[in-house]
């Protein structure tokens, strides 16, 4: 049945996604929800909540709030938080209780960039979608409000996009990027969403490249070539030596990788590197056409994955712990890489 | 910019009276903040029981969430305790779901379809719904029926309501009504009594156990104990409820009427001599007396030792914790301590505890939890020997810290009992660590 799931638990969804591209950037987060939205991202989807302080909150709606629409309380309520915490901007985050209603953002933001006195971005979730639909429009979201014309491109600095400890996996995740990226010569690398504030995402058009880790980051990468005529690379760069260790020594087998996109990918070619090897990569998220080999699977239901694995005779299965739950059959080689969107474990 | 956190006196509070409590500490009037001291009792993570969770108090019971992704997400950590992860299930809504409420002609296929990949029979089904469905005004007495009708089994609501968590009937207090709402008339035992409120065993040496049984009664049933389904349908068979939560007065007023038990509802409190008057009442209100002096000896000699030992003793109190913050920091300043600062919520229940903390205490701070402004708390403004909860702890990271959450549940004499014997415990290893 569609939608059932009687094994594994849903993934993060496009709240925690944006949440999670805002959580560095200075702003004020308001999770438009009556509180369990945000703890479920600040409690379970975003482990940067337990080292670093960042300003997001609920907007604490209760039933009357839904019911009779009442968006101004809602305005009166940020505003008197902007006046008590500092703040570049604001964002209101969408979740199942604005999209019910059907919330008017649009007008929301207006209302409040006028009585708070602050920029405003909203963007639509609605709870029912993945994390990276969420982080997607959020990356839109702050380049298209922030980031500043007639700036002159700078050839020691990069932007890195899809960079969240939902897609990583760690919360240093920025600091290994940084260290990759400086061996290539980069001194500026901004690292959006992990590491680098709203200054960068107003400079994103200095980078002389954009480095795309994630499928989430991919439209915003082309809209910053449109607009800036920025080039863009996708690739992870990630990748321990003890686990492409274990990648070269499938070399030969059929393996199926299960993750986000870009990492999949980038364990298959390190597979072949070591020799030719039947790789299908598989995901549960956004399968982008960039990328996307012949063979590769989007999963969207329990069911299809048990199936799908069932019948492809796979020797090797490298996926979230999680994952292997649904998989009651299989006897194969299952190599966990954890997906933090998944079970909500750092690699 | 302020960028200063919000507190008032109790003097300044109890001076307000219960009708000028400031817009700072009613969180309908301002943003939530959700700090890691917030999410240990404030969130659909938090520990010990939430809706989900507690919906699973029958024993053999599964869950279905019917919501969106989001509203299940969390679950994956509950999944991972113990008993947990065979149990919860999840149909999830997509967006033309949550506009036309098309999912509820899904939810008795599904409940059929988990049923039957069960090996063992579930004794009931508990649907868990959330804000969506509130909103939507879904009557999901009849979508359980239609569901039960179809699968086999017995479905049952389980309200996850977050939007009317101030309202009068909260998440918590509906799914006590639920998890109680398959018990049919018995014939009475006149030995047997029901102790209701908790959704995790009261402590073994709680005294209430030991009166009980003085008194003649021969089977004392807690659902968290009930082994079987069976034995969760013989708690029909209790003379009287003892009501030990107040969130569970709606459950057993839905008992009395349906199954004809009363009940009395006791409180848990840490003020010695209220819980000997609470004893004495309930005594009346049974018609016998109640010898509670050996049990009153142990928890006094417990205090006494602390406070002798740790004499005016600088106390953080939160609310993650099983107590009231307000009536355990009344006990605490009654024993002869001090209590800097309290993070909890400021209801107008809790305003007889204000005024008497204020008239002892009158420069303890009174924070909340959910304001924004704790964003900035800086914990070297504040002094503190020792934090009460969970949250406290947040709050005074280096500062000797008894969580007091756990899910056992302590109660009158044994509890207090307990509370300063794990106080005293903890003061020791601190003090021994500086020894050494």
């Amino acid at each position: 049945m569609k939608g059932l799931l009687k094994y594994l638990s849903p993934f993060a969804p496009d709240q925690s996604g944006a949440a999670s591209v805002l959580y560095e950037l200075g702003g004020i987060t308001v999770i438009c929800d009556a509180g369990g939205c945000t703890g479920n991202i600040c409690g379970f989807d975003e482990p940067r909540w337990f080292v670093r302080k960042s300003a997001i909150f609920s907007a604490g709606l209760r039933d009357m709030d839904a019911i009779l629409g009442r968006d101004d309380r809602l305005v009166e309520k940020l505003k008197d938080t902007a006046k008590k915490v500092d703040a570049e901007f604001a964002a209101v985050i969408g979740t199942p209780v604005p999209a019910v209603i059907a919330t008017d953002f649009q007008a929301l933001k207006r209302m409040a960039e006028k009585r708070c006195g602050i920029p405003v971005i909203t963007v639509e979730c609605t709870g029912t979608r993945i994390y990276d639909e969420g982080e997607e429009e959020t990356y839109l979201e702050l380049f298209r409000k922030f980031a500043e014309d007639q700036k002159e491109v700078n050839a020691k600095t990069i932007g890195v996009l899809g960079a969240t400890p939902l897609d990583l996996g760690s919360i240093h995740a920025d600091r290994e990027i940084h260290e990759v990226l400086s061996k290539q010569g980069y001194e500026n690398v901004f690292c959006y969403g992990m590491g680098s504030g709203l200054e960068a995402v107003k400079n994103a058009g200095t980078a002389a490249k954009n480095l795309v880790v994630a499928p989430a980051g991919l439209k915003a990468a082309q809209y910053l070539q449109k607009r800036f005529g920025t080039p863009y690379e996708v690739s992870y760069p990630l990748l321990g030596e003890e686990i492409k260790e274990q990648l070269h020594k499938l070399a030969g087998k059929k393996v199926l990788v299960v993750h986000q996109q870009t990492a999949a990918n980038e364990i298959r070619k390190e597979i072949r590197r070591a020799g030719e090897a039947d790789v299908t990569a598989a995901t549960w998220f956004m399968l982008t056409e960039e990328g996307k080999e012949p063979q590769d699977v989007q999963l969207t239901t329990e069911k299809q994955f048990a199936e799908y694995v069932e019948q492809g005779g796979f020797d090797v299965i490298i996926g979230d712990r999680l994952l292997k739950r649904a998989l009651r059959t299989y006897q194969g080689e299952y190599i966990a890489v954890s997906h933090f969107a998944v079970s909500g474990e750092l690699g | 910019m302020e960028k200063e956190v919000y507190y008032i006196t109790a003097a300044e509070l109890a001076e307000r009276g219960r009708d000028g409590i400031p817009d700072e500490l009613q969180s309908s009037k301002h943003l939530i903040y959700s700090s890691p001291a917030t999410l240990s009792f404030n969130s659909p993570g938090a520990q010990g029981f939430g809706v989900k969770r507690a919906g699973l108090a029958v024993p053999g019971s599964v869950e279905l969430l019917v919501a969106p992704g989001c509203c299940g997400r969390n679950t994956t950590m509950l999944s991972e305790l113990g008993g947990y992860s065979e149990r919860f299930f999840y149909l999830l809504m997509d967006d033309t779901d949550i506009v036309t409420g098309r999912h509820l002609n899904k939810i008795s296929k599904a409940v059929k379809e988990v049923v039957d990949s069960l090996e063992e029979r579930p004794s009931a089904v508990m649907i868990c719904i959330t804000c969506v469905d509130a909103l939507l005004g879904t009557d999901m007495d009849r979508v359980c029926r239609k569901a039960s009708d179809y699968a086999g089994v017995p479905v049952l609501p389980c309200y996850m309501y977050a939007l009317t968590r101030e309202g009068r009937v909260p998440p918590m207090t509906a799914v006590r009504k639920s998890v109680y709402s398959l018990l049919e008339k018995r014939e009475k035992k006149s030995t047997t009594v029901n102790l209701l409120g908790e959704f995790a065993p009261f402590l073994d040496d709680t005294e209430l156990y030991e009166i009980l049984r003085g008194l003649g009664v021969k089977k004392i049933n807690e659902i968290s104990r009930c082994k079987d389904f069976e034995e969760y349908l013989s708690m029909a068979e209790a003379n009287f409820n003892l009501v030990l939560n107040p969130e569970c007065r709606l459950a057993a007023e839905d008992i009395r009427k349906r199954l004809d038990i009363p009940g009395i509802e006791l409180t848990r409190l840490y003020q010695i001599d209220k819980i000997h008057r609470q004893y004495e009442l309930l005594g009346g209100a049974l018609g016998v007396k109640i010898d509670d002096g050996k049990y009153y000896e142990a928890a006094m000699e417990a205090v006494e030792r602390f406070s002798q030992k740790y004499p005016e003793t600088v106390f953080a109190i939160g609310e993650c914790l099983n107590g009231g913050s307000f009536e355990l920091a009344l006990a605490l300043l009654r024993y002869g301590h001090h209590v800097s600062e309290i993070y909890g919520t400021v209801s107008s229940e809790n305003f007889i505890y204000i005024k008497k903390i204020a008239a002892i205490s009158p420069d303890t701070r009174i924070y909340t939890n959910l304001s924004p402004t704790m964003l900035y708390y800086d914990c070297g403004e504040g002094k503190a020997d020792i934090t009460i909860g969970k949250d406290a702890e947040y709050y005074h990271p280096n500062c000797v810290n008894v969580p007091w959450n756990q899910e056992r549940q302590p109660f009158g004499y044994s509890g207090l009992r307990h509370l300063f014997e794990e106080l005293e415990e903890a003061m020791d290893k601190t003090a021994e660590g500086r020894t050494r």
